[in-house]
């Protein structure tokens, strides 16, 4: 059909149009992408590793030791499979630290990434990830078990994923960390009584709690930790889905609002053409032909920024869904974008714009011939009598009415600064939220410089300058660890302020909750939580009188005589200390000790690993804030090209020609701008809520003056650049052209 | 002589697609006259006219104004000229539609150097009680005196009028040539009509033929009539 040859001159005239149009619709799709192929991959691969390495469900320490006799027969009564993991951790002469295996046979294998596993006591194999980290190569020598032995290979553990030293670190350390493994012989004839950890994977999960219970019973748990709970194992999973949930958020606010402003601009792009519509039917097109002939001329944009993304995708998948994995062993996922979702990624805008040109024709196509032919159809608008008795200069009241008189127009281009301030914004309130996080984060939960978690219990006070505590770990009901911490009344070094009043909290009259836990399990002051000992399994219900400023932890609190009903601890006895100063424990009282440093360093990396991300938002946002306020102005100019001509050719000058015609938009900056940093901050407040339980952390939502400052100066930026580019465009106007198309 | 053109050539295309819209035009036009040119679509009549006004240039050729080869102005000084030497009426009026009937001529007068009196050009248009309507609320006629409003506001030696009556009713196109001649009248412009109709030829006091891309006949007309008794 010739009509058909319009499609190819259709994109030679229009072409700023398709590029730009065509860039948003590839840069807010590839946003989503990117983040989408980066957290499934991730968890692609975290799932296929733990199938091949026969990843735990769980772990466990008792107080008496299983015996393997009776580790069988447990196995076959509840379908489960157990290992009994041996292990010893060492502070190596080059003081750095290892955990030494016995390579396990039936759960959390090693798989060898290089080399060979060990044969003999001058041998061992080493984590990854440490391996790369000191550049250590198969042949060399290191110190592991306080012997110097040759590295003969390098493993990844499916529980070891995440490297963190101490089950409640929440940060990797490769530099003074590792994993080593020798061989059987030598491990048994080493270490004479080795750390025991039991691994379990329930073939039969139903039966989990009773198996519990029996070990409980006859064995006494000292802790149990299931691979939901385990940041070693789930911090792959938090981190693979917090990608997912920004991929998501993002495809909910970008793509929509940009297909959005470009199917309007294709609707208004068609209005324009109504007279060769009228003339298409006037020469006897079927509405039909015609509907499908501005329909395909609209999926121009959808097909092109589709095509594009799902190639950008492909070459720089790879480059992004490294970050993804930096906190994590080396492990290599392939980061493939969904064929299914690369070709939804092509379809669904293409068919929106399809559908949107086919409404609007049609709509069109409801008028009368004449009326199409007359140019007519949809010029009506009832507020151009606006600041007709202003004193005003008439380019100033032109500049104004063409604003306001065009709700439609300006709403586009007011689209197009929200779209690209709120993208801006949201990238900036993010780095400031993850930077609020890290700063300084000791204060907000105590003024403490060391937290001792000690072995055994103890009674009494410890010294003047400490607080001690009862800890108990227990779980929710969802699985999610909550620390049940007994304290005393006067408890100086936790800060316990509570959020309603403001003051610090009486823990005399019942339990408080941190905040963050508050969020997690959405409990409010007068409800109840149940809490299930991990241990015995045992349930107690408690009723919160309270809420504590802590958006970092996971905790209930009240009176060491509470803590003692609930945990069955005694009340004078403690298992946690909180002092001002270093304390010297004998080798073995201390299970664990967090620092104010440690846990700055905590936050420091969790801001330090979300710096692509943030700095990844921003430049897109930069791009979409100029592709989406260019497609709008472009738009406008277009639809201004008689009145620009006539201008012209009554003797305007180009500063003249702009204020009237360009200018006038700079008011749309204003609301633009504001509501796009109120859509930044919504969406990042989304984002928050939404990462409460991938994170186990609360994101505050701070809006800086600084963010307010950037977002107004990137937009205003992205504005007047694409004003520039496109004042060029009102110089290229033909002033005789133009006024030939203008027959009113 | 106000106007001399010599030998003005504008080709548009190239190859065998090439159109000699102008194929070497000579031409003089004296000042405070009224010029009537016809001549079949495509005779060249309308890029001449564009050419006077400045809206496109020759390829060779002078095109002399009131002294100024226009010819070889750069952008600068054809705008300048546009602005303040050359009113222009077209068929389809391209008044603004977001301004009304006093804005759409304000918009000239605001820019212009020696602006006439406003609610004089209205008055002599006869437009006085549509002055704060817009476009889309008059009648083609009506619209069409705005335009010459709009062109006249800055008191141009020159009015160019490209097929003004075209778009028009009879009774529509008496008013709007009865007051182009009172403008030629009261301002003394020189004024030139391009039409494809006849009849307006006999308010000229000179008319041109055109037929491809050249003059074919400029006569000085004795018999010159009022625009009120054309035989429209």
């Amino acid at each position: 059909m010739k009509l058909n040859k319009r499609y190819p001159r259709s994109i030679r005239s229009y072409l700023s149009f398709y590029v730009s149009a065509s860039v948003l619709t590839m840069v807010t799709l590839l946003m989503f992408f990117l983040f989408y192929t980066s957290g499934t991959s991730v968890k692609k691969y975290a799932d296929d590793f733990a199938r091949r390495n026969s990843r735990q469900d769980a772990q466990f320490e008792t107080e008496m030791v299983i015996p393997d006799e009776a580790l069988k027969s447990l196995a076959s009564k509840y379908d489960a499979v157990f290992e009994k993991e041996y292990s010893v951790n060492f502070e190596e002469p080059d003081s750095k630290h290892s955990r030494i295996f016995k390579e396990n046979k039936q759960i959390d294998l090693c798989e060898l990434t290089a080399g060979s596993r060990p044969t003999n006591e001058n041998e061992v194999m080493i984590s990854l990830g440490y391996a790369e980290e000191h550049s250590i190569e198969v042949g060399d020598r290191i110190f592991a078990g306080q012997k110097e032995r040759t590295v003969t290979g390098f493993f990844l553990r499916p529980d070891y994923l995440f490297m963190v030293e101490n089950d409640t670190d929440t940060y990797k350390n490769v530099e003074d960390f590792f994993l080593a493994v020798l061989d059987e012989k030598t491990f048994n004839s080493s270490f004479e009584e080795p750390n025991v950890m039991y691994k379990v994977i329930y073939n039969d999960s139903s039966r989990e709690n009773e198996l519990r219970k029996e070990i409980n019973s006859i064995y006494t748990t000292l802790s149990y930790l299931s691979s939901d709970a385990n940041g070693r194992i789930n911090y792959v999973y938090q981190e693979a889905d917090t990608y997912i949930i920004m991929a998501w958020l993002l495809l909910i606010t970008l793509p929509i609002i940009a297909v959005v402003l470009i199917c309007i601009i294709i609707s208004r792009k068609i209005i324009k053409e109504q007279k060769i519509i009228g003339t298409l039917s006037a020469l006897g097109y079927k509405p039909r032909t015609i509907m499908l002939h501005y329909s395909i001329m609209a999926v121009i944009p959808g097909l092109i920024g589709g095509v594009l993304m799902s190639l950008v995708s492909l070459f720089i998948a790879d480059w992004f869904g490294e970050f993804a994995t930096a906190s994590f062993e080396p492990i290599k996922p392939v980061f493939k974008v969904p064929a299914a979702i690369m070709i939804a990624g092509i379809i669904i805008p293409t068919v929106i714009y399809f559908i949107a040109a086919m409404l609007v024709t049609r709509k069109i196509l409801k008028n009368n011939t004449v009326s199409l032919l007359s140019g007519s159809v949809g010029t009506k608008s009832a507020s151009k009598k606006i600041f007709t008795k202003s004193q005003m200069k008439v380019r100033t009241r032109f500049a104004l009415r063409s604003v306001i008189g065009n709700p439609g127009r300006s709403f586009v281009i007011f689209l197009g600064i929200f779209l690209g301030s709120a993208i801006i914004c949201f990238g900036m309130v993010y780095s400031d939220s993850m930077k609020s996080l890290a700063d300084d984060p000791q204060p907000k939960i105590g003024s403490y410089k060391y937290r001792y978690y000690l072995s055994d219990f103890r009674e009494g006070v410890y010294s003047d300058n400490t607080d001690v505590l009862i800890n108990s770990s227990f779980e929710s009901e969802s699985g999610s660890i909550v620390n049940v911490i007994g304290a005393d009344k006067d408890c100086k070094r936790l800060n316990l302020t509570e959020k309603s009043t403001n003051k610090t909290a009486d823990l005399s009259e019942g339990w408080y909750i941190s905040n963050l836990a508050a969020v997690m399990f959405d409990v409010d002051k007068g409800d109840e939580i149940k809490l299930k000992n991990s241990a015995t399994l045992e349930e107690k219900t408690i009723k919160i009188s309270g809420i504590i400023k802590n958006d970092y932890e996971i905790y209930v609190i009240s009176t060491r005589e509470n803590a003692s009903k609930v945990t069955g601890i005694d009340a004078d006895y403690y298992d946690c200390i909180l002092s001002d100063e270093s304390i010297s424990f004998e080798n073995g009282e201390v299970s664990l000790i967090l620092t104010d440093k440690s846990f700055k360093k905590q936050m420091d990396i969790v801001y330090d690993e979300s710096t692509t991300n943030r700095i990844t938002i921003i430049l897109l946002g930069v791009v979409i804030c100029i592709a989406s306020i260019y497609v709008a102005i472009n738009m406008m100019i277009n639809e201004q090209a008689a009145n620009i001509s006539m201008l012209k050719v009554l003797g305007y000058k180009r500063k003249y020609i702009d204020t009237m015609v360009l200018r006038g938009n700079h008011i749309l900056l204003i609301p633009g701008i504001v509501l796009g940093i109120l859509g930044g901050v919504g969406i990042m407040k989304l984002f928050s809520v939404l990462l409460v339980e991938v994170l186990e952390l609360i994101l505050p939502v701070e809006l800086t003056l600084k963010t307010v400052l950037f977002t107004i100066a990137v937009t205003c930026i992205c504005y007047f650049g694409s004003l520039l580019i496109l004042r060029r465009r009102v110089d290229n106007i033909d002033m005789i052209e133009s006024l030939k198309d203008n027959r009113e | 002589m106000f106007i001399e053109i010599k030998n003005a050539k504008k080709q548009y295309g190239t190859g065998e697609a090439a159109v000699f819209a102008l194929a070497g035009v000579d031409l003089t036009l004296d000042k405070g006259k009224i010029y009537v040119i016809l001549g079949p679509s495509g005779s060249g009549k309308s890029t001449l006219l564009n050419m006077i006004g400045g809206l496109d240039s020759l390829d060779s050729g002078d095109l002399i104004v009131d002294g100024k080869n226009i010819a070889s102005a750069s952008k600068k000084e054809l705008l300048q000229y546009r602005l303040e030497d050359v009113g222009f009426i077209f068929q389809f009026y391209n008044l603004i539609p977001d301004l009304n009937v006093e804005e759409n001529i304000q918009v000239v007068s605001e820019i212009s150097p020696k602006p006439l009196d406003i609610d004089e050009v209205l008055k002599a248009l006869e437009i006085e009680q549509y002055r704060k309507r817009f476009p889309k609320e008059l009648s083609g006629g009506q619209q069409q005196r705005v335009a010459i409003g709009r062109a006249m506001i800055k008191n141009p030696k020159l009015l160019l009028c490209d097929e003004l009556t075209g778009a028009l009713d009879t009774k529509s196109s008496y008013a709007v040539l009865k007051f182009v001649e009172k403008m030629n009248q009261i301002y003394g412009t020189t004024i030139i009509i391009i039409t494809h109709n006849e009849a307006i030829a006999d308010m000229a006091d000179c008319i041109i033929r055109f037929k491809d891309g050249n003059v074919a006949s400029k006569v000085d007309n004795d018999n010159k009539c009022p625009a009120e008794k054309l035989n429209l």
